[in-house]
């Protein structure tokens, strides 16, 4: 194998790669448009419900300020990095039982003050923005 | 009297020179001899009236133990190494690339229901030992392995002892978790930091696996490199690192965990852990063992530029994961 070829082969390989980083993302942002079925009004409090496994889902949620505000992070035998939740806004880490739904009081979040939560290695994450 | 120069392969650091003088002054027929490192060739003064090839072969045989090799003509190996890098790192891309196609495929999230024994956390131990676990555990056990090999130390010994280690302080911690219970808090922050550290350590690694530093010899800041002899030498080191494997920062790890945790006993929580362990081994002992075989083998130096890229390639991706994890950076991607 000569020096060209393998810079034409690295040189694709790096765009592969850059590809299964932001492509993927790209499909996230198309997810975001339906987002509005996760978010439930009930009795006043708004329920914002993200499904961890293998990743956060949806992963931007657009919500609705000013109101009091839950989160459900649903569970479904989780095992990987997505079980360990970090919100560093606000302080909160916990590894989430394996399979069911952890509920997180958000508080009445202000409008522009996005929320994001990763897991604990950091390669996944979610956010939710206020509006 | 007459003096010949051979060309030396496998001189890496400063104290090979020292070495190999000292070997080579043992020799009856050597009078006196001198390294060069930065030409890589040993000049000799000799009585044997031997032809030059046998006196290399000879000197060889004595050196052979400690990873060099004497040789008239200089190295073919050597001559090609520009060529390897660039086949090296296509290799190295397709693994990483094939790394990231699984995580992203979902393959991985395969759904094990109901309660947790020890059946299936090894399952899950084998689910973790190919995903993005793999990036950090997997990254600093290749990027070890292949510096150990590299440097021609009893590997298979620090192996054995590495993985033993593993596997003997995942049962006894998970044993410890069933009884102690809640108390001992997995701090995130900690595992963090850690995760941060390991690949630091592997990006130091990596590049001086691909042979970046290789020009100054002197590859690594000299405490960690100190760090390394330690690691070859000592029985205890390798023992001590598998230890530190349960601490690095791992979704499957702190999952087991905190089942191990809520076991309520010592057998259960060791069993838990211990299974999970056993199912990582498989991946990570080939990845050790694996670099040995090549490392000994005729593609050792392919071998070792295509791991570096492999481990830098994961370095980063832990480190850059590991840094958004704290919330220093914000997130690059989600994968």
């Amino acid at each position: 194998m000569n020096k060209t070829s393998s810079i034409i082969i690295t040189l694709a390989l790096v765009v592969g790669i850059g590809i299964i980083f932001i492509g993927g993302s790209r499909k996230d942002i198309a997810n975001t448009m339906g987002s509005t079925q996760n978010i439930e009004i009930k009795n006043g409090v708004q329920y914002i419900t993200i499904n961890a496994k293998g990743g956060y889902f949806p992963n931007v949620t657009i919500a609705k300020a000013g109101i009091p505000t839950k989160l459900i992070v649903k569970t479904n035998s989780t095992y990987d990095c997505s079980a360990s939740l970090v919100i560093r806004s606000l302080g909160y880490q916990k590894i989430l039982v394996q399979t069911g739904e952890t509920e997180i009081d958000l508080g009445i979040p202000k409008a522009g003050q996005p929320l994001q939560g990763m897991c604990s290695m950091g390669m996944y994450n979610f956010l939710i923005n206020f509006s | 009297m007459k003096t010949y120069t051979f060309h030396i392969t496998g001189t890496h650091c400063a104290s090979c020179k020292i070495l190999v003088e000292d070997i080579l002054n043992e020799q009856d027929f050597i009078k006196g001899s001198q390294v060069n490192l930065k030409k890589e060739t040993v000049t000799i003064e000799t009585e044997s009236n031997e032809s030059a090839e046998a006196i290399a072969q000879l000197i060889t045989n004595k050196i052979k133990p400690n990873g060099y090799t004497l040789s008239v003509e200089k190295n073919l190996q050597e001559k090609k190494t520009d060529d390897v890098i660039w086949k090296a790192i296509p290799i190295g891309l397709v693994f990483l690339m094939l790394f990231f196609i699984l995580q992203k495929s979902g393959i991985l999230n395969l759904g094990i229901g109901g309660k947790t024994t020890p059946t299936t956390s090894f399952i899950i131990g084998l689910i973790a030992s190919v995903s993005s676990c793999l990036a950090i555990v997997g990254g600093l056990v290749l990027s070890l392995s292949a510096k150990i090999s590299q440097d021609n130390i009893s590997d298979t010994k620090t192996f054995l002892l590495f993985h033993t280690g593993r596997l003997m302080s995942f049962a006894l911690l998970g044993g410890l978790l069933g009884v102690v219970g809640n108390a001992i808090g997995i701090n995130f922050t900690f595992t963090a930091v850690l995760g941060i550290i390991a690949s630091s350590v592997m990006l130091l690694l990596g590049l001086n696996l691909v042979g970046i530093f290789a020009k100054n010899k002197v590859a690594l800041p000299s405490g960690i490199f100190n760090f390394f002899r330690k690691i070859e030498h000592k029985t205890l080191t390798p023992l001590i690192i598998g230890f530190a494997t349960f601490f690095l920062p791992c979704g499957f790890t702190q999952s087991m965990q905190v089942t191990a945790l809520s076991s309520g006993s010592f057998i259960s929580g060791m069993f838990i852990m211990f299974a999970f362990a056993l199912g990582t081994l498989p991946v990570l002992a080939l990845l050790s063992f694996g670099s040995a075989s090549f490392a000994h083998g005729k593609y050792a130096p392919l071998f070792f530029k295509s791991a570096g890229i492999v481990v830098i390639g994961l370095g980063l991706f832990a480190l850059l994961a590991g840094l958004a994890g704290l919330g220093i950076i914000n997130p690059l991607f989600n994968i």
